[in-house]
């Protein structure tokens, strides 16, 4: 069972869970702000995180192996968000959810001291987004017309991770297949932070790492990096 | 690249402890691995490969160290496969650099793996003699990416 953290405020989730985790908060505690003065993401890039916008959370896993974790972890936002918007849901390897396309949700994982601070912000009320954005970005409000309230969709997200985190592997890595559309089949430029690797996407490999086949023939792994579709 | 001079750089590997080096002139390459005893020569290179971290692996840990030191090097091993970076973002101060005492629980660096950061500890405290890994670049499970000389 959950225990939920809610603060006003804060410079970063992230940065509030790895306090706790250091005083040792017990696996499953999540913290949440209804704004963030310092977002983050990936690459030191900032998560926008303004007041009533989104859901910016952060659970706090302590879990005795981190099997594709962050995998796991986009597959509950879709299991949560699947009531919410119906059809249209996708994830964008390793764990951007997407809604048409357009980004609704991005996670990123810290493992810090043996614990895992899984950072997850949805976008929820926002009816437009800033330019130069690096994906088109959407909202729940966009995809339904309603708006909608953090705490209540945290509490959906709640169950699902729950479950994500008690699944091994093999179930991740199947049940990723059957949800993502960028596992295989499709052209994609992968941002390998200053080389550029572009082909066709190619089945995940034992651990879920990206496979891509490229023009030459040539095979490659994606550990990390930031995959575009191409058209 | 003669004979000569890849003992020269064999003897060098074992007189500073480096667990492994490569190092390219022209289109030779050599690569020696201490940790697993074996020595593997590859000529001629297929290809241009980055060997900046090695010339600076040595210039930094070659002064510091009497060969009776060499075995007391500890060694940072990468735990996962995924992309080694030196410092939380591209624009933030590396970790650590050669020279920074750090603690057993001093953060060295990031293995990201799918989008999960792994913050590396050091394991000992002690003195960080070497990193062995270019930034941004991918890591194999159980890589060395850093020495310490424990204290």
């Amino acid at each position: 069972m959950s225990r939920v953290i809610w603060r006003e405020r804060l410079d970063s989730t992230m940065t509030e869970a790895a306090r706790l985790a250091a005083e040792g908060i017990p696996n499953g505690t999540v913290v949440a702000a209804r704004m963030q003065t310092a977002g983050q993401g990936r690459q030191g890039r900032e998560w926008l995180s303004a007041s009533g916008d989104g859901l910016y959370c952060t659970f706090i896993l302590r879990l005795a192996e981190v099997p594709a974790i962050t995998l796991a972890l986009g597959l509950a936002v879709v299991e949560a968000l699947t009531p919410i918007v119906g059809s249209g849901l996708d994830i964008r390897w390793p764990n951007d959810v997407l809604w048409q396309g357009k980004k609704l949700c991005g996670i990123l994982a810290r493992l810090e001291h043996g614990v895992v601070l899984a950072g997850i912000g949805i976008n929820l009320n926002q009816l437009q987004f800033p330019p130069g954005l690096r994906t088109p970005a959407t909202s729940l409000r966009l995809a339904t017309s309603k708006t909608f309230d953090a705490e209540e969709v945290l509490n959906q997200l709640l169950g699902p991770v729950d479950q994500a985190t008690q699944l091994n592997r093999e179930e991740i890595l199947r049940l990723f297949a059957q949800t993502s559309s960028y596992v295989s089949g499709r052209r994609v430029r992968v941002d390998l932070d200053g080389s550029i690797l572009e082909g066709v996407t190619d089945g995940l490999d034992e651990f879920g790492f990206l496979r891509i086949r490229k023009e030459n023939g040539a095979r490659e792994t994606v550990y990390a990096g930031s995959v575009r579709p191409l058209k | 690249m003669n004979i000569e001079e890849i003992k020269e750089l064999i003897q060098l590997a074992n007189d500073t402890g480096v667990a492994e080096l490569e190092v390219q002139r022209g289109e030779h390459r050599v690569r020696i691995q201490r940790a697993v005893a074996q020595r593997e020569v590859v000529l001629p290179a297929a290809a241009p490969v980055a060997v900046a971290a090695a010339p600076a692996v040595l210039a930094a840990a070659a002064p510091a160290l009497a060969p009776a030191e060499k075995d007391n090097l500890y060694t940072v091993k990468s735990p996962i496969v995924g992309t080694f970076y030196e410092a939380a973002s591209p624009d933030a101060a590396p970790f650590v650099k050669p020279g920074d005492s750090v603690m057993a629980k001093t953060t060295v660096c990031i293995i990201e793996s799918m989008k999960l950061m792994n913050e590396i500890e050091a394991e000992v405290s002690g003195t960080i003699v070497a990193r062995l890994v270019e930034n941004g670049k991918p890591v194999e499970y159980g890589e060395a990416l850093f020495t310490i000389r424990p204290n």
